[in-house]
């Protein structure tokens, strides 16, 4: 065991999950906080889900973009039409692999 | 409350196929960086975050100093006070402590956009399913990635890449097709995000947060209140 390595890794695990626990521990503050930031926060989730998905879903397949362009596209159609999410993601898996093998 | 449970890893499981697939990278990653494999894991169990562990070991084998490695890691991951904030008011008993603490532990970008959609509270034990299952993925991938390297075949390797890209496209769909409106505010993180990062060069973790946050206020203006769920 190298000490200096083990004091990285607690040091950083401290700054991952302090920012991640505290807000629970604010959540009275939180519901006193004025009405346009708390509407902020319901949408929150809406907002994240589009940086969530580009462009790091194209540049992590490099020169295959196209691959994951396909697959997400596949699963937004699925989804929409209203099929369940583990069917839209094996849609998605299909559709990829196929544009990786194919293309 | 078992049927929460089950109901949470069955929800996990797209999570878990994701993160194993990408934790097998990371424990080659900290082989190869020279941690020994008790090492390794202990990163992700301890951390459990995907982009701040990678940043930190690619800071680590750049020699960063320790305040260096600690500020960056801490600024990737300053998004999590938004989603945590954000979930908190989701949360059946938020007065619960061993609860709250354990679904702040579990807040990953993909914990949180799961359980965000999951309909109008969430209980602790939906969350621990969900949470279990993940990291369960995350560290199992870790230990097998460190041993074994990235041992699956590359085509699969490759397409499961997607797996968790296509849970948010899925979450979005759902979203959509109840209200359209989804779709601009997506649209405007979306291009920003890709904007910063492909145009104008911003890192990873700065890009996201700004882009969260720009598209949240201008959500806040599309959105009515009744429509964001505001009484």
């Amino acid at each position: 065991m190298n000490n200096s390595v083990i004091t990285m890794i607690l040091v950083c695990s401290a700054v991952t999950l302090l920012p991640r626990i505290l807000p629970y521990f604010a959540s009275s503050y939180l519901s006193r906080l004025p009405k346009f930031i708390r509407k902020c926060m319901m949408l929150l989730p809406v907002s994240a889900l589009g940086a969530l998905i580009f462009p790091l879903a194209l540049t992590d397949f490099g020169s295959e973009w196209y691959a994951g362009l396909l697959g997400v596209a596949s699963a937004f159609i699925a989804s929409y039409f209203k099929l369940p999410m583990i069917v839209s993601i094996l849609i998605a898996l299909a559709v990829t692999s196929c544009a990786i093998i194919f293309i | 409350m078992v049927n929460d449970i089950k109901t949470g890893i069955k929800d996990g499981l797209p999570i878990f196929l994701g993160y194993f697939t990408t934790a097998l990278a990371f424990g080659l990653l900290t082989r190869t960086s020279g941690l020994t494999f008790v090492e390794g894991v202990l990163v992700s169990i301890t951390n459990y975050a995907g982009s701040g562990q990678f940043l930190m070991m690619n800071l680590y084998n750049a020699g960063t100093f320790l305040l260096g490695i600690a500020l960056s890691v801490f600024f990737i991951n300053s998004r999590y006070i938004f989603m945590a904030a954000s979930l908190a008011t989701k949360l059946e008993n938020p007065r619960s402590i061993p609860g709250r603490i354990m679904v702040g532990f579990g807040t990953t970008d993909e914990v949180f956009a799961v359980a965000s959609f999951k309909g109008e509270k969430v209980s602790y034990a939906y969350m621990a399913g969900l949470i279990f299952t993940s990291y369960a993925g995350w560290v199992g991938g870790t230990a097998c990635g460190y041993i074994a390297g990235s041992f699956l075949p590359d085509v699969i390797q490759k397409s499961a890449v997607i797996t968790i890209y296509a849970m948010f496209a899925s979450l979005l769909g759902g979203e959509a097709s109840k209200l359209a409106k989804v779709l601009l505010i997506a649209l405007i993180s979306a291009v920003m995000n890709s904007f910063l990062i492909l145009t104008a060069g911003v890192a990873t973790g700065e890009s996201f947060l700004i882009s969260l946050l720009v598209s949240t206020v201008a959500g806040a203006f599309i959105y009515t209140d009744k429509e964001a769920g505001l009484e």
